[in-house]
């Protein structure tokens, strides 16, 4: 490396770079040292032999040292931003998990609510061959029953046999709205959690 | 706190100009690696060529630091004839992607931008 006459200015300007640098870690510190140094190399490789108006043209025209330290520090700062522990990253991770739980403990009673009505359905329809007394559409003053234990239903029944067919029907139109209920909620949720993130 | 003290000094608004170059400059380092793997002096030299956007070359560097811890560009060392290594960088995937959108948003507002100040340029009207 010929520095000519400069080498101390370059020396001194590397040590106070350095110094300014001291609470970054090691191996970025050095490796960034060790580019500035080729930065300056290369310049100083531009003239023949360089004299210490020349070093010190490409010195300042790099920056002071307080500089370089400064902006490399915010531009650390500005990387770091990102996954920093502050009581706002904080707090929104919290609500992200709660977002999270709400969300899964929904899913869960959407699931056994949906699931358990449809299963009622394709077990009555099982039933009304066996029991064509007890299981059924009935229409009375109570309201509409499906199906009574031990006691028959009275009123009057609206379906008869056919509510075969109609019962699995239902029964499947509800499995496979419970499905894409919970599909929906899923997406739904995490859409939000991009958003909170 | 000296360092917030030094910032709110140097971030008056008569420093718009400075803060301009500063906001592009990320836009220019990336888009100077489109074609090519460059050296931190190389990257410079074309900036200097086709913009005036530097003002302290050691600025440069802090931000090359950043965009490669951000993923956008990778680096290596090349050991050169001239006797030491230089850093070389080049754009990744992601990298590749950020310039392109940037680009784009780029183009769009200086357009709007330039739509604005043509009244203003032609120095008619205005009170």
């Amino acid at each position: 490396m010929n520095t000519g006459t400069c080498s101390p200015m370059i020396e001194n300007y590397f040590a106070q770079l350095e110094s300014k640098m001291a609470d970054l870690p090691q191996n970025q510190r050095q490796e960034f040292l060790m580019e500035l140094r080729a930065h300056v190399m290369d310049r100083l490789e531009q003239v023949a032999a360089p004299s210490e108006e020349d070093c010190r043209n490409v010195l300042n025209a790099l920056g002071t040292p307080e500089e370089i330290a400064r902006q490399y520090r915010m531009e650390l700062l500005l990387k770091r931003s990102t996954w920093r522990i502050s009581p706002i990253s904080v707090l929104r991770t919290t609500l992200r998990w709660t977002v999270a739980g709400i969300q899964g403990y929904l899913v869960f009673i959407v699931a056994m609510i949906g699931y358990v009505i449809s299963a009622c359905f394709f077990v009555t329809a099982l039933l009304k061959p066996i029991f064509p007394h007890y299981v059924g559409l009935f229409v009375n003053e109570e309201g509409v029953q499906i199906a009574r234990f031990p006691m028959q239903p009275h009123g009057h029944e609206l379906l008869g046999n056919y509510f075969i067919p109609v019962a699995i029907i239902l029964g499947y139109l509800i499995t496979l709205a419970t499905t894409l209920l919970i599909r929906f909620l899923a997406r739904h949720g995490r859409s939000l959690r991009q958003r909170l993130a | 706190m000296p360092l917030l003290g030094n910032t709110a000094k140097t971030e008056r608004p008569e420093n718009w100009e400075a803060q301009l170059r500063k906001g592009c400059l990320e836009l220019a380092i990336l888009a100077s690696l489109w074609e090519r793997r460059l050296y931190g002096l190389e990257i410079l030299r074309l900036l200097e060529e086709d913009s005036d956007l530097v003002l302290a070359e050691g600025t440069v560097y802090p931000i090359l630091s950043r965009l490669k811890a951000e993923g956008l560009l990778q680096s290596e060392w090349v050991e050169a004839e001239a006797g030491h290594p230089r850093k070389y960088y080049w754009l990744t995937a992601a990298g590749k992607a950020k310039v392109v959108s940037m680009a784009r948003f780029w183009s769009s507002f200086s357009h709007n931008i330039s739509t604005l100040l043509k009244p203003v340029l032609n120095g008619k009207g205005g009170r």
